[in-house]
This record gives C-alpha cells, structure tokens and sequence, in this order.
C-alpha cells in the first residue's frame, strides 16, 4: 500500500462545483490554474468528471436545486475522496444563509473535509485547503505528507 | 528463445518509458504555457493513485474492451520490437482502436458515446495513412518485413519524407493532441467530458494510462523505423517529432473531427498517394 | 462411393428433397427432410474433398443435353412471362435477347454440336471441391436455421396459408443448382445452372408477394438476365471463332486457344460474373434482394449464389493473365470495395450494411482475380472459404436478431447486449472476424494488400476500403453494446433450429482461423494450382504464415515479403478479449449510473434525467450516418460513373487489343 498510499497524496485531481454561487469563487479556483498560482506543481489536475475526481471542490451555497446535483456528483466519485467547501456561502450559506431557495452551507448535503472561508477565497487559501485535505488524508493513512 | 526475452523486456520497460514520455510531455507543455509543471515522475503518481481506487463501473462490458484495448496495443508493440510484419501491425493497431472505442460505446453515456464515434472517425482519418505507410515501406524495402528496414542501410526518410509527414499527422491524432483531441479531450471539459474515457474510472482508468504509454512508445517507434541506421539517428528523429507534437498541441485549437477527417484525407493522404506514384514510376527493388 | 451416386448426390438429391418439402407440408416432416438433405450434402462434399480432382461425363449423356435444353427455354419463357405479366419490360427485353440468340445458336447455327464435342461435361477440380464444401456446409447450416425462421416469419406476420413448402422448394432446389454449376466444365450446362441460379433467385426474393418484393425480384432478373446474355454471346463468339470443342472452361483456361481470340468471350465471361457479384454499377439487384426473408440473403446473396460470379472471374484468371483485360477486371473490383465500403458507412438498416459489405468483399475477390498473381488467387480463395463462413454467420445474427427485436433497423438494437445475450456475443464474433486479426477474413485481407503491388492503383483503393470496413462493422457492433448499468441479463433461450447452424458457424469461424495452414496446404494450395502454376506464394509453419518474395521479388529463397503469426495472435485474442469476457466481474455495489452532469434521476440503471422544470427526461443516443457526405444520393453519381467508365474502359481495351491483333 506504501506506493499507492504516497501516490494519493502527490495526485490529487479536483472536480469544481458551483451550487449557487456568485461566480467570485470559481473565478479563484480557476485562478489557481494559471501561471502565477500553478497548482499542476502538486499534481493538482482539475477533472471535469467526478468518476476522475478525488477532491470535490464545492463553492456557493447549497439551494434546493442543487442539493439533488452535488449528492450525485458526490456519490459518483469514487473513494477515498474529500470534499473542500470554497467560500463564505460554500462553507455556511453567508450572505444567502436565510433565502427562501437556500439550505445553507455544503455540508448540509455531504460530509465536508476543509472549509476555506473567504468572500471571496483568495488561491492561496484554496490551494492551503487542498493541502489541508491532503493532510487529513495522510493523518488516515499514517503516512507522512 | 532470445525472442522471448525481447517481448518479456519490452512488456516490462516499455511502460516505464511511456511514463516518462508522459511526464516530460506535462513539464513541456507548462513551460510553454509559462508555468512551472509538475514533476517528471507526476504520470507515475497520477497511476498508482488511480490503482487504489474504489472499483466502479457502469457496465461490464466497457471493462472486457479495455483489456482488448491494452492486450493488443502491446501486441502492436510486440511486433515492432520483434520486427515482423509491418502491415499486420497496423491491423492489430485496429483492433486496439475498434476495441477502445467498442468500450466507448459500452455505456449508456453520451460523453462516450460521442467520443466513441469521434475515435471511429480518427480511425478512419488516419488507417488509410498507416496502411499506406506499410505500402511505402514495401515500395523501398520489397518486403513488408520490419527487419529488412533495420538490414537496409539507407534509411526510409531519404524516400519517404513525404509519408513521413504524413505519419506525423496520424501521430497527433493518436497522441491526442490539439488540434486532433477530439475522442477522449484533454482539455475540453465542458464540451466533451473526458469522451471515451468518461465513465472509466479508478483502476480501469489506469489501465487506460498504462495502454497509452504503451502506445507512446509504439508510436515513437514507428517514428524511430523512419531512419533505423544507425540506431542513434532514430531516437534523434523520434526526439525530435515528440517535440514537435507537443509544440502543435500547445500552438493549435481543438477543430472538429469533420475538419480532421477532410484534413488528414486531403493532406496526408495525397502525400502518401505522390509518395507512391513516386515508387511506382521507378522500379521496385529486385522486381525486373 | 461411387462417383455417379455422389455426383447424383450432389445436384440430384436436393432436387428430389426439393419436390418432396413441396408435397410433403407438415413442418416436422419438412424439418426431417432438409436436415437429411443437409447432412447427405456435407458428407458428399466431404466424400469429393478426399476423391480429389476427377472428371465426370454422365452415362446416357445424350438424354441430360435434351434435359437441359428443354428446361433452358422453359426457364426462358417464364422469363418472358414473368416481364408481361408484371408488366416489366425490361426482364421482357432481356429474357429476348437471351431465348432469341440461344434458339438461333442450337437450332441455327448448329450449336448442339458443341453438346457433343465437349468431353467432359464436368470437372471437378480442387476449386471447385471448394466451392462444393463452402456450398455444401455453409448453404446446408442456412437451410436448417431456415426451419424455425420462416415459421416465426410466418407466424409473426399472420400469414394464413402457410407458404413454406414452396420456399423450401426453392431454396433446397438451389443446393443442387449451386452444385452443377461449380462443376460444370460445357458451357451450355453452366448456363443452363446459371439460369436456375437466376430463377431461383426471381422466386425467392418475391416470396412476400408484396409490391417491393415483386419488383425488386424483378430488377435482379433483367440484371441478371443481361449476364445471362453475356454468357450466350461469348459461346456464340467462341463457337464461331475457334470451333465447338472451345466451349469448354477446361479448354478456355489450358492455353490452347490464342490470346487474341479468347479476350472477347472471357470478357464477357466476366462481365457476367460481375454482375452474379452484384459489382458497380449493377449493386442495386443485390442491395434489392434485402427484402427477401433472411435465409435467402445469407444462402443466395452472401455466401453462395453471388460467389457464382467470383468464382467464374477466378476460374477464368488463367485467361486474361498479363493482359490489360486483368488490370481492369482488378480495378474494377477493387473500385466497388471501396465505393459498397463507403456507402455502408451511411446505412441505417443491417441488413442493407451486410449487403453492401458483401457487395465490396465480392469486389476485393474480382480485384485479387485481376491482380493474379499465386499470392493474390490464394487470397481470392481463403476469402471465399472465410466470407461464406463469416458472412452467413452475420446474416443468420441478423435474422436473429430480427426475430428477437423485430426490426431490421441498427436504432432499434441498442442495448441488444442486456436483452439477448448469446445472440450479442455471436455477433460480436462474427463482427469481428469480419475485418479484425486474428480471424480469416483479416488474413486474407492481409494477402491481398500484400499482393496489390503489382497494381498499385488497386491497393491504394483496398486501403481506404479498409479503413471504411472499420467504421461502419464498428459502429453497428456499438450500438448492440449500449447497455444500462444493470447486472444479471438471463441469456436468452432460442430454437435449437437457430442456435445449432449459430454456433457451427462460429466454430467454424475458430476452426478455419486457427488452422488456416493445414486449410490452406490441403484445400488451398490445390485450388490455386488450379488456376495458376507458376510458384508457391506462401509457406505455412506452425506459428504461422510466411509470404514467400521468391517469385515476386527476390532471388534469395529465405527472403519473406510478410509473416502472419496465427495462432500467437488467436492467443492475444483470447487473452485480451475471451478471458476477460469469462472473468471480469462487476459487483453489485461498485455499478454506478453514467455521469449526467448529476442530473441523473435516481438509481444506478436510469436512463433519464432530470430536464427544465424537472421534467423527467430519457437518454436518447443514436448512431452516426453521415446522411450529408456519404449518402447514397450524394455518392451514386460519382460511383455510377466510374464504375460504368470502368465497365467502357474494360470493353475498350478488350477491343483495341483485338483490333491490334487483326
């Protein structure tokens, strides 16, 4: 397991998904793929799949349309996987926390590994989150990140 | 028996060479892009990764293709290693490909289902031009033997540049690459998904990844037969296109595979074609 | 045995079998007879296969010519009967100018001379014992999945006076007719088999008695009528030109007739095995003959009548070898291969997909006739042997598969692979044995390309041929596969009428792959010296094939122009895709629906999702046909044209060269 266990840590590709999000957030998280931010250092790769995913990066909060959707994506993923919450809104609903529509922040419809508040989250903080999952899976294996 | 070794070495190596491939293709392309890239070693990680996933699926029998898909890209690869027959190889090649795309269709998936077709396509793009190949290799050689190119010593290129091109267009299409990355799409998430490749996840998606390495390395070989004398000429050619390859991906959009199929037919084959009108206004080794 | 019994087995006994399903109508006793009758055949076949090559003049000759000159015009007045009252005047036109110049040739000219100068009136040499087995075995499996397919047929479409026993009459009959013409060696017995062929062919393909039917069979009679022409004006040229004892194929091919005189009548010769092989521009009698009720497709129209005109082009190779008359007779086939490839790319109906398939392999047959070489005969042989195996497997799928979905059309067999199991497998086999390593019909292919260097043009016309073969068997075979993620489809249980003649077939399809060498050192090899001499163009070992340069291109004997490693590759085959197929396993829990976006409706095996205002909506896919680039309509002019050119350009040298001769 040693190889493979090492292996998760240094490929973590993400699936974005945007519930009802302003767009800021996913404007960072694309951001994170470009020249200054390079994630693709990490082995970072953003899949637009999640049977090719093994962190699901969820931003904006979760409405009742949406709901349906990001439980779907989620169980479509393959495990191990972790989910990183992007975002004020993805992390408690913020500023849309008391609408009609909106049930609130992501983990009201799946279990959710890292927040990463921010309004919106700069790349840095994303990028931090991602690592921060990694962590938390290196914890659950024993291995050393 | 010294065969033996030959296939036993290659099935082992080969991968690891396909995954460096791989690997340096990713630096490469980042640096072009003016990033930094991951590291060389990223296709392994990627690999086993995938290896330890949960197994799921969405129908059996996209799970039989795949290992036609990889059990006869290495056969391809067998055969050039082992020099037998070059147009036989093409012909497995398209079992590999028919057998891939056959997994495509396997699911009741439109992402796949339009990659599939896609793939059939490119197939019908590039056979014509690989087939042609072969027949240009027997116009110099008289035999369609990989070993009589190895024992000729002036080398293809000289002849065949013209088909050389044309093999270089059929390259891009079977590296995937931009403008031909149409079937399975590297980069075009939202139009395409991943194509054929959609609903294979996990351990099969691995599978995938190994079959590609493979085929890097068939594909660079039949790049290298290009000038097989002296041994090191080939690697500086097959080197030299890979670059090249990686340069069209970064430089080139997608186009659409009507595009590719009218572009390759139009351009590679009719270089193919002269290239062979040429031969045959000359005489044929050794036929009087 | 005794020869006369097995020759009288071979045309005779299905003659009597014929007449006895037509009396006989209750569906056991038929079912009985043919089966016997199929057994007696191939056994027969199997009996002429170890007596070798013979020749075979029967005892009172005299009363089998008046036979069959009586039954000629009878044949030929029903033709003229059949064109006025269908009020088709072509088949009239035709059937005229083929009573009128056969009466004036017998009775005018003094052309029952030739009945009797002509000794002997068979020959049964090795590529005929080739043809016999492919007719025998191939032809009898159809009859017997006949059986079960034509009571559903009935039965399906409530038809109340069961017209069974006069399709079996026909079809059975046909056996014989197949036989004699084989062997016939006078060529006013093989146009007298000819005709039967024709006839049977006319009645068969109108069995539905509907409106399509009738005049589809009616274009495949006047099409074939003006082969029948072909075939009377080349024995008149012949009769007049060299003398009576000429119309003899033995004579024709020995080399004792001068060049010049022979190149008209073997023109016409193939002119009229061109237009048996439905080649450009005369398809559309065979893409016709469709309608027809599957075993008729697969015994007529794929694995045995349309070989009738391959096998007189092969026959006849010896006769225009190093002529111009070969080169065309090789571009021409090669011309349809790739145009039938083409435009099955765009069909939507399998059965109209298996007949254009058929129509190119007949062509690539024609093409490796022209090309004739010993390299290029054998290939033309193995792919008759291999594509009446491969080919009466797929149409037999196809009736099966028609009987399971009730529809002819590719659309409807999506996810065929959940509902019919078995039936999906088979055709997968038989997909892939059609243009994929490790099966038969790859090698052959294979021979071919590797033979098409001495015409150039021809090869670069197989290569794209090949590369269309690939798209339109590849995307039929996808649309079987589509299934929904769900686990446990029960297989399904058909009539053993069917699955008997399936899985022969199949094992045929192994058995003839895998040992392609003994096949070809035992059967092959035989049948090429038949019809070309001159050195041996492959060596088999036991891996495989070798491609001997000898003759062709290099002195050194060790020199090989290709190899083809059979049984590694049957290992390959079944390592990536037999294994597999037993052992991949998927459990319950890891099926997951396909990625909607995640807007799938839930469960793992929906096909739906969910739409605007949360409409439920199903998954709709449907096959690529290129109806704008690769239509018919747009294709047919370009195609027309160059195959009539071709036809023009054939005739034109044939021609030019007599007038330079005279």
């Amino acid at each position: 397991m040693g190889i493979i266990a090492t292996s998760r840590l240094k490929s973590p590709w993400i699936m974005h998904f945007d519930n009802s999000s302003c767009n800021g957030c996913d404007i960072e998280v694309l951001a994170c793929l470009t020249p200054l931010y390079d994630v693709e250092r990490f082995g970072i790769v953003n899949m637009g799949n999640p049977k090719h995913a093994d962190v699901l990066v969820v931003t904006g909060p979760v409405n009742r349309r949406t709901a349906r959707v990001l439980k779907n994506l989620y169980e479509q993923i393959p495990g191990p996987k972790m989910v990183i919450a992007v975002g004020t809104c993805g992390t408690s609903g913020g500023v849309f926390h008391n609408c009609y529509n909106v049930l609130g922040g992501v983990d009201k419809v799946i279990p959710v590994d890292v927040y990463v508040p921010g309004c919106a989250a700069r790349p840095e903080a994303i990028i931090d989150g991602v690592v921060l999952a990694l962590q938390k899976l290196a914890k659950l294996q024993g291995v050393a990140l | 028996m010294n065969a033996w070794i030959i296939a036993i070495v290659t099935v082992i190596v080969a991968p690891f060479i396909g995954g460096l491939l791989a690997g340096i293709d990713r630096r490469i392309t980042a640096r072009l892009q003016g990033r930094f890239g991951p590291p060389i070693l990223q296709p392994f990680y990627d690999f086993f990764k995938l290896l330890g996933k949960a197994k799921i699926a969405s129908s059996r029998l996209q799970l039989i293709w795949i290992y036609g898909y990889l059990v006869f890209m290495v056969t391809a690869l067998l055969f050039l290693v082992l020099k037998l027959d070059l147009l036989l190889l093409v012909f497995v090649i398209g079992f590999a490909g028919v057998s891939f795309a056959l997994g495509g269709f396997s699911s009741k998936s439109p992402y796949s289902h339009i990659g599939a077709n896609r793939e059939l396509m490119q197939m019908l793009a590039y056979e014509p031009v690989l087939l042609l190949f072969a027949l240009g290799v027997f116009a110099v050689n008289g035999s369609f033997l990989i070993s009589e190119i190895f024992n000729n010593p002036t080398p293809l290129l000289a002849r065949l540049w013209p088909i050389f091109i044309a093999v270089l267009l059929i390259l891009t299409i079977k590296l995937r690459k931009s403008p031909f990355d149409l079937a399975t799409s590297h980069h075009g998430h939202q139009e395409l998904i991943k194509g054929i490749m959609t609903e294979y996840s996990g351990p099969y998606y691995a599978l995938i990844q190994l079959t590609e390495w493979y085929e890097y390395v068939l594909l660079l070989g039949l790049v290298y037969i290009f000038w097989a004398n002296p041994w090191w000429a080939g690697l500086i050619v097959a080197a030299v296109a890979y670059i090249l390859e990686l340069l069209i991906d970064n430089i080139t959009a997608r186009m659409t595979v009507g595009w590719a199929v009218k572009f390759v037919w139009s351009v590679g084959l009719v270089l193919c074609v002269l290239n062979l009108i040429y031969f045959w206004l000359l005489p044929i080794k050794g036929v009087s | 045995m005794d020869y006369n019994w097995m020759m009288a087995v071979a045309i005779l006994l299905p003659v009597v079998a014929a007449i006895l399903v037509y009396i006989l109508r209750q569906y056991h006793v038929r079912g009985i007879i043919v089966v016997v009758t199929a057994i007696a055949l191939i056994i027969n076949s199997i009996l002429f296969l170890l007596k070798g090559s013979q020749t075979f003049t029967p005892a009172n000759a005299q009363l089998w010519d008046t036979v069959v000159t009586v039954l000629d015009y009878l044949i030929l007045l029903f033709y003229i009967y059949a064109g006025i009252s269908l009020k088709n005047w072509l088949v009239l036109i035709f059937a005229l100018t083929q009573i009128v110049p056969l009466a004036y040739f017998e009775f005018g000219m003094g052309g029952k001379a030739a009945l009797e100068a002509i000794n002997p009136t068979f020959v049964v040499d090795h590529l005929a014992i080739v043809m016999t087995l492919v007719i025998s075995i191939v032809g009898s499996l159809i009859c017997i999945w006949a059986i079960r397919y034509m009571y559903d047929h009935e039965h399906h479409n409530h038809i109340e006076k069961s017209r069974q026993p006069r399709f079996f009459f026909w079809l059975v009959l046909f056996l014989g007719a197949m036989n004699g013409l084989v062997f016939a060696n006078n060529l006013i017995y093989l146009y007298f088999f000819w005709e039967v062929t024709t006839l049977v062919c006319f009645q068969l393909i109108a069995h539905d008695l509907n409106k399509e039917a009738v005049n589809n069979a009616a274009r495949a009679l006047w099409m074939n009528s003006i082969g029948g022409t072909g075939l009377i004006l080349a024995m008149i040229y012949l009769f007049v030109k060299v003398g009576p004892d000429s119309l003899s194929v033995a004579k024709i091919i020995s080399g004792g007739i001068a060049p010049a005189l022979l190149l008209l009548p073997v023109a016409l010769l193939c002119f009229t095995g061109m237009i048996k092989a439905a080649q450009m521009p005369f398809q559309t009698w065979l893409l016709g003959a469709m309608v027809a009720p599957t075993p008729v497709s697969a015994l007529l129209h794929s694995s045995t009548m349309v070989k009738a005109g391959v096998y007189l082009v092969v026959r006849l190779a010896p006769a225009f070898a190093g002529t111009k008359l070969g080169i065309m007779v090789a571009l021409v086939g090669a011309f349809t291969f790739m145009a039938a490839s083409g435009l099955a790319i765009s069909q939507t109906t399998g059965k109209r997909v298996l007949a254009y398939s058929t129509i190119a392999n007949l062509g690539l047959i024609i093409a490796c006739a022209g090309i004739n070489t010993p390299l290029s005969i054998s290939a033309a042989i193995l792919l008759i042997i291999f594509h009446a195996v491969s080919k009466g497997l797929m149409f037999l799928c196809a009736g099966t598969i028609e009987h399971i979905v009730w529809s002819r059309e590719i659309e409807d067999m999506e996810g065929l692979a959940a509902k019919a199991p078995m039936t999906t497998a088979i055709t997968t086999i038989g997909v892939l044995s059609m243009f994929l390593p490790p099966f038969g019909m790859l090698l052959a292919k294979w021979l071919a390309l590797e033979a098409s260097f001495t015409i150039p043009l021809a090869g670069i016309l197989f290569v794209i041929a090949s590369a269309a073969t690939i798209v339109f068997w590849a995307k039929w075979l996808g649309r079987l596969m589509q299934v929904l993620p769900k686990l446990g489809s029960k297989i399904e249980s058909l009539s053993l009428s069917y699955t008997v003649p399936l899985w022969v077939l199949v094992l045929g399809i192994f058995g003839l792959g895998l040992g392609v060498g003994p096949v070809y050192e035992g059967l092959v090899k035989n049948a090429v010296a038949n019809v070309i001499a001159s050195g041996q163009a492959l060596t088999t070992s036991a891996t495989g094939i070798v491609v001997n340069g000898v003759t062709a291109v290099s002195s050194n004997p060790s020199f090989a122009v290709g190899s083809y490693p059979v049984w590694p590759l049957f290992v390959v085959f079944a390592v990536g895709i037999l294994i597999p197929f037993i052992f991949v396993a998927v459990k319950p829990g890891e099926l997951r629906p396909v990625y909607l976006c995640g807007e799938q409706v839930e469960g793992a095996d929906a096909d739906e999702w969910y739409s605007t205002a949360d409409a439920k909506t199903k998954v709709q896919l449907g096959g690529f046909y290129f109806k704008g680039a690769l239509s018919e309509a747009a294709l047919n002019p370009w195609t027309y044209t160059l195959s009539i050119a071709l036809l023009v350009i054939l005739f034109g040298v044939v021609f030019l060269a007599i007038g330079g001769a005279i």
